[in-house]
């Protein structure tokens, strides 16, 4: 096991990966540690990875299958759907109409993403923060590069709408 | 002329492609010609090229530091622990059986003979506590070609790291030490050894030490035998193996007794402290208890590990005839 190999590693990708986590299962979840179990599945792999294998998307795709598992756990699922309702009722009522004006469009694009289901809010990160190609969105999601473009695109139209104030957002549970 | 409301379908999907930059070329003009004439669909081609540019100004956004740098040391600290646990291991086929072969980020750690099937449940890996075994890549195999170099006799050593921590006490490291020091082509007995590691009285408890090396072929502990002669003994009840790697290095032994042992006439001896290796009917030998010697069975073998033919019974005049 090539320690020094492996250093370089977590010195190029941790601060994305933990990035991309906090996106994937909100800041208030475990981003954190699940950041480091990723560099720990990846550092039990990696004398195995093919020498020419792409590193970051492998990355991205162990992060994205710990994600996956996160929410597999009923009660998360629970209590983060309680989180979105609760997001919701307090963005729709009139006392928020004010406060959303004032705020930055980002803040309200990245609340509308932490909206989306799993996959939409995955395969969007993944594409439109991080740069990813849509055959290795694919790949982490477990579907085909285009079921991974149609997630990122219905992501953005839910976005949109959500900016709009027209239609509402999925009120899907993230799974 | 304003296009129907199904050309605005029909090109939604390329619309957000070319407002996001994914579209190709020809796709990319057709919503261009479409948006100049349709004002509904340029207000919605600007609100994704507008959202584009939101996002990507997210992309840009950095994460407090102070975040970041706990994250890395909490990281940090939980890979060295993993680092110090974790073994990588293969399992290969060899003239021998199947061979697992383990190291650690120090050095190969482990090498198994597997007689109870190919796969890790058959291993003592499973089983030491405090290690956490994962399957390994091809710098296990480089180890596996020395392995298959040695058991051709195209190899007289390794140049591996190796890591005792498997080792169950100091003792057992000290014996190994001692093992790894015996030259190719040479055996010493379980007494010589244990006069070498400093408890001449505790042969039997060296004995015990080599049953559980956890290295066996890399520390030769095949190379250690009975007083007698007798190979007594080889990871558990593997006499066979250690008759086999024992004239790999061209030493001979007794073949078809119940007790195999080397043909101690036909080996050059040393003693311990000697420069000079001599014929075993030697003079200069006079009543010298037999315990300790380093045996040779080729002159070649003695002369590579640095020692003399004896001026007395000349052995490089008078070879031992085989």
């Amino acid at each position: 096991m090539s320690q020094g190999v492996f250093d370089t590693v977590v010195l190029a990708h941790h601060e994305e990966i933990f990035r991309y986590l906090r996106r994937a299962i909100g800041a208030g979840g475990d981003a954190e540690d699940l950041s480091q179990e990723t560099f720990l599945r990846a550092y039990r792999a990696f004398g195995a990875l093919p020498r020419d294998a792409n590193v970051r998307a492998w990355l991205f795709s162990i992060a994205t299958n710990l994600a996956k598992n996160y929410f597999r756990s009923e009660t998360r699922r629970r209590r983060a759907y309680g989180e979105v309702r609760a997001t919701m009722r307090e963005s729709t009522g009139p006392a928020a109409e004010a406060e959303l004006q004032s705020r930055e469009t980002g803040a309200l694009v990245e609340n509308i993403v932490q909206r989306l289901p799993l996959k939409q809010r995955l395969a969007f990160t993944q594409r439109k923060i991080h740069g990813l190609e849509y055959d290795a969105i694919g790949q982490s999601l477990g579907c085909s590069a285009e079921s991974a473009r149609a997630h990122v695109f219905q992501a953005l139209r839910k976005i949109r709408q959500g900016l709009d104030g027209h239609g509402r957002v999925s009120e899907e549970p993230p799974r | 002329m304003t296009d129907t409301p199904t050309a605005c379908a029909r090109i939604a999907e390329d619309l957000l492609a070319a407002a996001i930059g994914e579209a190709s070329p020809t796709a990319a003009e057709r919503v261009e010609r479409h948006v100049a004439r349709c004002g509904s669909c340029r207000r919605e081609f600007d609100g994704f090229r507008a959202l584009d540019g939101t996002v990507a100004a997210l992309r840009r956004e950095a994460l407090p530091s102070g975040q970041v740098a706990h994250a890395r040391e909490q990281l940090e600290t939980r890979l060295a622990d993993l680092r110090r646990r974790l073994l990588a291991y293969r399992i290969f086929p060899s003239a021998l059986g199947h061979i697992l072969i383990a190291r650690s980020e120090l050095g190969i750690a482990l090498v198994e003979y597997l007689d109870r099937g190919t796969s890790l449940r058959s291993s003592r890996l499973g089983r030491e506590p405090g290690v956490e075994a994962v399957e390994g890549g091809p710098e296990l195999e480089a180890a596996y070609r020395d392995l298959l170099e040695y058991l051709t006799g195209r190899r007289r050593r390794f140049e591996w790291p190796l890591d005792l921590r498997l080792a169950r006490s100091d003792f057992q490291r000290s014996v190994l030490h001692a093992t790894s020091a015996i030259p190719y082509g040479a055996v010493v007995s379980y007494a010589g050894l244990a006069h070498d590691v400093g408890k001449a009285s505790a042969s039997r408890a060296v004995a015990q030490a080599l049953r559980w090396n956890p290295l066996p072929i890399v520390i030769p502990c095949h190379r250690v035998i009975g007083t007698s002669g007798a190979l007594t003994g080889y990871a558990g009840s593997k006499l066979g193996l250690k008759q086999r790697l024992l004239s790999v290095e061209g030493i001979p032994t007794t073949v078809g007794s119940i007790a195999p042992s080397i043909r101690s006439e036909a080996m050059y001896v040393l003693y311990p402290g000697d420069r000079e290796y001599c014929v075993p009917t030697c003079s200069s030998l006079g009543t010298r208890r037999p315990a300790p010697l380093t045996r040779f069975a080729l002159r070649e073998h003695a002369e590579a590990a640095g020692f003399m033919p004896c001026t007395a019974c000349r052995p490089d005049l008078h070879p031992i005839s085989r």
